[in-house]
């Protein structure tokens, strides 16, 4: 049996592998937009104390490796008695790490962002959540498409690390294919052939947004 | 290389130069003979500065002739391209003064005066420090020599341009535009270090906006419209009794 | 938690350190070295590097010093754990790096050039003296920011066997049965040597900011 074959024989595995990677990957990212999209009025917020912490949150948490903070979620947490599956801890673990990056990226962008966007919204009678949601948000986000691009592959690259907790995403798929049989390129060949492919398509989306936000004028100021 | 007056340091010949469609150069010639100020005035767009980039190469004319001392630029007579280091030996004999300074920001002022000698004619060290410090006396930066760029004002870096370019003791000095980006107040100190090179019989080649330099300082005057030489005269002849419509315009807008 | 742990985070520390810091070594002038060859255009080997660069930056570390660690054997290349892993540290870095150097190169202002040029300088002389050290401040930011997503991302090499700063944390709670000090330590060593990057990329920028008027 070639190399090839045993890929082909072992192909439900990649395909299980690829769409656990895939489902963490949409879901932490649904999860840390809409987490990152709250903590951006923390980050903004008039109150100076309330900013001051969520900047510190904020900031802390970019300065720690994703795999620590995972350790801390997966390991560290059972000794106050809350005990998470390896699936659980990392979901949750690539949702509250990358919505600190999404929410700074976002704070940045709406930092340049003229004032009077917020006050015509008001004029219009809209407010508060709705506003942010109907008005800001959308702007923020065509602004920031290809920063925004960037942290989506990031994070797609973070839920490989979830294998050293025994999540069997794709990477993990790879590693047990080839140890089984002694098969040293074609598994990881695969692996990184995939998580190219989604790369391409984050690409392709970012370029798709980026292009309509330029059509209607956006980033010209 | 010593060479009669009467042959011309520089000498353009029919130069041409499109940009896609538009064409911007029609077929421009002049001269400068040694120790001569020239200014070429003329409305925005006319040409003047793209003629100064084709005459050291920096823009590529269409067609056209240029020589230095006599000698071909940028193409040989047989009508191949110069080589990029063949290029730069003939450039290296022309000084240039850039509108927007364009000093180099990571070295200081001596280090700019300095650069060019050292690793292009491979002046030793010493030597070129002590020059460098004699041209910065003489625009009256002597002081400066050892601060960065950032640091100057406009005028100050201008005057350092120019005494970066006068270390390679060029054989002629191409102003472009050298006081259009700067404040008012700071237009006078420039102006009166090109007035002392004039004086020290330096052959000039100046772009400006300047009416009352052209018409104090420069032997000749020529007057650009649409990219082509429209009046060749001296200053007197030219401010007192402009013989083209186009003059004549261009004049009363800006006096 | 014992001396003996602390000993420990120590040592997984300084293993962190020095493959961290050889890569970005490495890194840095590689991708410089990608960035001009992609910019020349050579032929075929610009393709190679534009492909380089888009799978470099999608692949995950682990997957790659997995990857890196079993098929370099088989292909006949002994390599043990350590190289691997900077091998993989480098190549992922470099692969940001010849972006980074490359949007330098691109937006290196052309004035500059011109006015080396009329200067009598040749391509080589004036890339060497004004080109390139103007760039390296330039793209000093990005590349220190760079290095805070290599060192954030090199707890990936304990796939391969080696003890770094994060993998040293279950060896001592294997000991200790306290798995949280170490982890908690071993955090604020990450943050305190990511955050001194992070705030002397700041300092730069605004160096760089206040230098760039000439």
């Amino acid at each position: 049996m070639s190399d090839w074959d045993i890929i082909i024989q072992e192909w439900p595995r990649f395909a299980n592998g690829f769409l656990n990677s895939v489902v963490l990957f949409v879901a932490s990212t649904i999860g840390a937009f809409v987490l990152g999209g709250l903590m951006v009025n923390g980050l903004r917020s008039s109150r100076s104390i309330v900013r001051r912490a969520f900047h510190f949150y904020v900031d802390g948490l970019r300065m720690l490796p994703f795999l620590i903070f995972v350790y801390l979620l997966y390991y560290g947490l059972p000794s106050f008695g809350i005990k998470l599956d390896a699936w659980t801890a990392g979901l949750l673990g690539l949702v509250i790490y990358h919505s600190a990056y999404v929410a700074e990226i976002l704070r940045g962008s709406w930092d340049q962002l003229p004032n009077g966007q917020s006050e015509s919204a008001q004029a219009c009678g809209f407010y508060g959540i709705k506003m942010f949601r109907r008005i800001i948000l959308p702007q923020l986000i065509l602004n920031t498409a290809p920063i925004l691009g960037n942290q989506l592959i990031y994070m797609l690259k973070d839920t490989a690390f979830l294998m050293i907790i025994t999540v069997q995403e794709l990477t993990y798929a790879a590693s047990s294919v080839q140890s089984m049989y002694f098969v040293p390129l074609q598994p990881f060949i695969i692996a990184i052939a995939l998580y190219w492919a989604v790369s391409l398509l984050i690409e392709g989306l970012v370029a798709l947004v980026h292009r309509t936000a330029k059509e209607r004028g956006f980033g010209q100021t | 290389m010593a060479r009669p007056d009467s042959d011309p340091v520089l000498k353009a010949l029919n130069i041409t130069k499109s940009f896609g469609a538009l064409q911007v150069l029609h077929g421009v010639s002049l001269e400068i003979n040694s120790g001569k100020t020239v200014s070429i005035l003329g409305p925005s767009g006319s040409g003047k500065s793209t003629l100064l980039r084709c005459i050291n190469w920096l823009e590529r004319p269409n067609s056209g002739e240029i020589y230095l001392d006599g000698e071909p630029v940028g193409r040989h007579p047989n009508g191949e391209l110069m080589s990029d280091r063949e290029l730069a030996a003939i450039r290296a004999r022309m000084g240039k003064v850039f509108q927007s300074f364009n000093l180099w920001p990571h070295f200081t002022v001596l280090e700019n005066v300095i650069e060019a000698p050292v690793q292009v004619l491979g002046v030793p060290k010493a030597q070129a420090i002590e020059q460098a410090e004699q041209l910065l006396q003489k625009v009256g930066l002597q002081d400066k020599r050892d601060v960065y760029p950032y640091s100057l004002s406009g005028g100050q870096k201008q005057r350092v341009a120019i005494a970066r370019a006068l270390a390679m003791s060029p054989r002629v000095m191409l102003f472009d535009e050298p006081t259009s980006a700067l404040d008012p107040e700071l237009v006078g100190e420039v102006l009166a270090v090109m007035r002392d090179l004039t004086r020290e019989g330096m052959t000039m080649l100046v772009v400006t906006h300047e009416m009352a330099f052209a018409r104090d300082v420069s032997d000749e005057v020529i007057f650009m419209d649409q990219g082509e030489i429209v009046e060749q005269t001296t200053p007197d002849r030219f401010f007192s009794n402009p013989e083209t419509r186009r003059a004549q315009q261009f004049l009363a807008r800006y006096q | 938690m014992t001396a003996d742990g602390f000993q420990m985070l120590l040592e997984g520390a300084w293993i962190t350190v020095w493959i961290s810091l050889l890569a970005i070594a490495l890194g840095v002038p590689l991708g410089l070295l990608f960035s001009l060859i992609r910019v020349s255009r050579l032929p075929v080997l610009s393709q190679i590097i534009t492909l380089y660069v888009s799978v470099g930056r999608a692949t995950p570390l682990i997957t790659l010093v997995l990857f890196l660690f079993v098929a370099l054997p088989a292909i006949g290349l002994d390599i043990d754990k350590y190289t691997a892993s900077v091998l993989t540290l480098t190549l992922n870095t470099a692969s940001f790096n010849t972006e980074i150097w490359r949007s330098t190169y691109l937006s290196f202002p052309k004035s500059q050039i011109e006015a080396a040029q009329a200067m009598g300088m040749t391509r080589g002389l004036y890339f060497r003296r004004i080109m390139l050290p103007q760039m390296f401040y330039t793209a000093l930011p990005a590349l220190l920011n760079e290095m805070t997503f290599l060192i954030k991302a090199s707890p990936a090499i304990a796939v391969v066997g080696i003890v770094d700063l994060t993998r040293v944390t279950n060896r001592i709670a294997s000991q200790t049965y306290e798995p949280l000090p170490p982890i908690i330590i071993a955090g604020v060593i990450y943050m305190l040597s990511i955050g001194s990057l992070v705030r002397l990329q700041r300092v730069l920028e605004d160096r760089r900011k206040r230098y760039a008027s000439a």
